[in-house]
């Protein structure tokens, strides 16, 4: 059995295959923003998911105005493939193709294994940073068909659709606000949203090189826990980076139709007066 | 209460820096931030492991003779922005005196703009790096 959309992923030799042709942009995004100036993929630009996509003042994303000059600046055209990896088994690599998706642009690509694979293969890193001739580009209304509100998830609670927490188990009970060893902040409340039930991100990858696990792994790991393709789904978790890879997993590797991100997640919830909460 | 001189000086001096000097001069002391030495190797097997892939931040203070503190940490390469900032701690800090490391303000940090290259997240986590600094002076005034 193959994965559901394998076009949404390439591996690291493709991309060492690839890094010049001109119809092609690699991003790369990562949790930790040095990483990027110290060595990158040739011909690589970096987008950095807090000081490149979140809105200046609000809590939320850039405005469709704001993507536009994004893509422009990094000479990014409307039917150019862009390939994301990163670090961290690619939580903001998959965070940015979310947020690519949610403007339009549908041609985009993750890198198998992200940064982890890529260094365990020896391949180069660049300082190097390029610079591309600036594009126009347009953006698409943004596609909400992808990103729930918190409005929609607590009616989605209440009719007990399914909900999927990716964080990790302790964060789940409510033992934790935050991953183990991360400052415990964000959030007043612990615990989960009624009726979720808790899947970890990581258990859809192969820990050794940051993969993906294969097609029947992930099809028995989220159909053994009664998430379907046949429903609505929404994956959430601290602040929607590690939920932004189980939504990718769920709709290109599976081929969920329906599947949305809600990247308030937990920093909105745990937070949020008067909305019903699981221990 | 003033700063150890040396912090002090390099909070002065981020102050001043753009946004990309200062990614250059956090990159320069996650470059600079040296290896645990050999000796901890055993006691750091003792300490937990830390689950899925987080950033295991594994620090160790050292009394000298003069009593000021010496502060070790083994922190993996694949994350920079947290070696650099505890390298930060680990230069304006050591050689001081336990009282002088539990006398440092839990804002110091603010006059360094640090927010222009980081998220307010890392800053917290610069803070947990400096709390258990202090924990670890703690420790080593008991003895």
């Amino acid at each position: 059995m193959p994965y559901s959309h394998p076009e949404y992923l390439v591996d690291t030799e493709w991309v060492a295959n690839h890094l010049t042709d001109p119809t092609i942009r690699i991003i790369e995004s990562d949790e930790d923003p040095l990483l990027y100036p110290m060595g990158h993929i040739q011909g690589a630009v970096q987008v950095d998911w807090f000081s490149t996509l979140q809105h200046p003042l609000r809590r939320d994303f850039v405005t469709k105005e704001q993507f536009e000059e994004i893509c422009s600046k990094l000479g990014i055209t409307n039917n150019m493939i862009v390939v994301f990896y990163g670090d961290k088994s690619n939580w903001f690599a998959c965070y940015a193709l979310w947020l690519f998706q949610y403007y339009g642009h549908t041609n985009v690509k993750i890198m198998d294994g992200g940064r982890i694979k890529w260094e365990q293969e020896k391949r180069p890193l660049v300082k190097e940073v390029p610079s591309y001739v600036r594009s126009t580009y347009r953006a698409k209304e943004a596609d909400k068909s992808i990103r729930a509100f918190r409005d929609e998830v607590l009616k989605h609670s209440n009719a007990k659709k399914p909900l999927v927490d990716v964080r990790s188990l302790k964060e789940f009970t409510g033992e934790m606000l935050h991953m183990p060893n991360y400052p415990q902040e964000g959030a007043t409340r612990g615990g989960h949203i009624p009726g979720a039930v808790s899947i970890p991100w990581s258990q859809a990858m192969n820990e050794a090189d940051a993969t993906f696990k294969t097609p029947e792994e992930l099809a028995a790991l989220y159909k053994g826990k009664n998430i379907k393709a046949d429903g609505e789904v929404i994956a959430y978790c601290r602040i929607g980076e590690r939920s932004s890879l189980t939504w990718f997993v769920l709709k290109y590797l599976l081929g969920y139709p329906n599947v949305k991100n809600y990247d308030g997640s937990w920093t909105e919830w745990g937070n949020l007066v008067d909305a019903p909460i699981e221990k | 209460m003033s700063l150890p001189k040396k912090l002090q000086e390099i909070v002065d001096d981020f102050a001043s820096l753009s946004r990309e000097e200062k990614i250059e001069t956090l990159i320069a002391y996650a470059e600079s931030l040296p290896p645990l030495p050999e000796r901890f190797a055993e006691e750091r097997s003792k300490m937990e492991p830390i689950p899925e892939c987080m950033t295991p931040v594994f620090l160790f203070g050292e009394k000298q003779t003069d009593g000021g503190i010496i502060f070790h940490f083994d922190i993996p390469p694949q994350s920079p922005t947290v070696q650099g900032l505890a390298c930060i701690l680990a230069t304006g800090l050591n050689g001081c005196k336990p009282e002088e490391i539990l006398a440092i303000p839990a804002d110091f940090y603010l006059p360094m703009n640090l927010q222009e290259a980081i998220t307010q997240q890392r800053i917290n986590g610069f803070m947990g790096v400096l709390a258990h600094m202090k924990q670890a002076a703690v420790n080593l005034m008991e003895k």
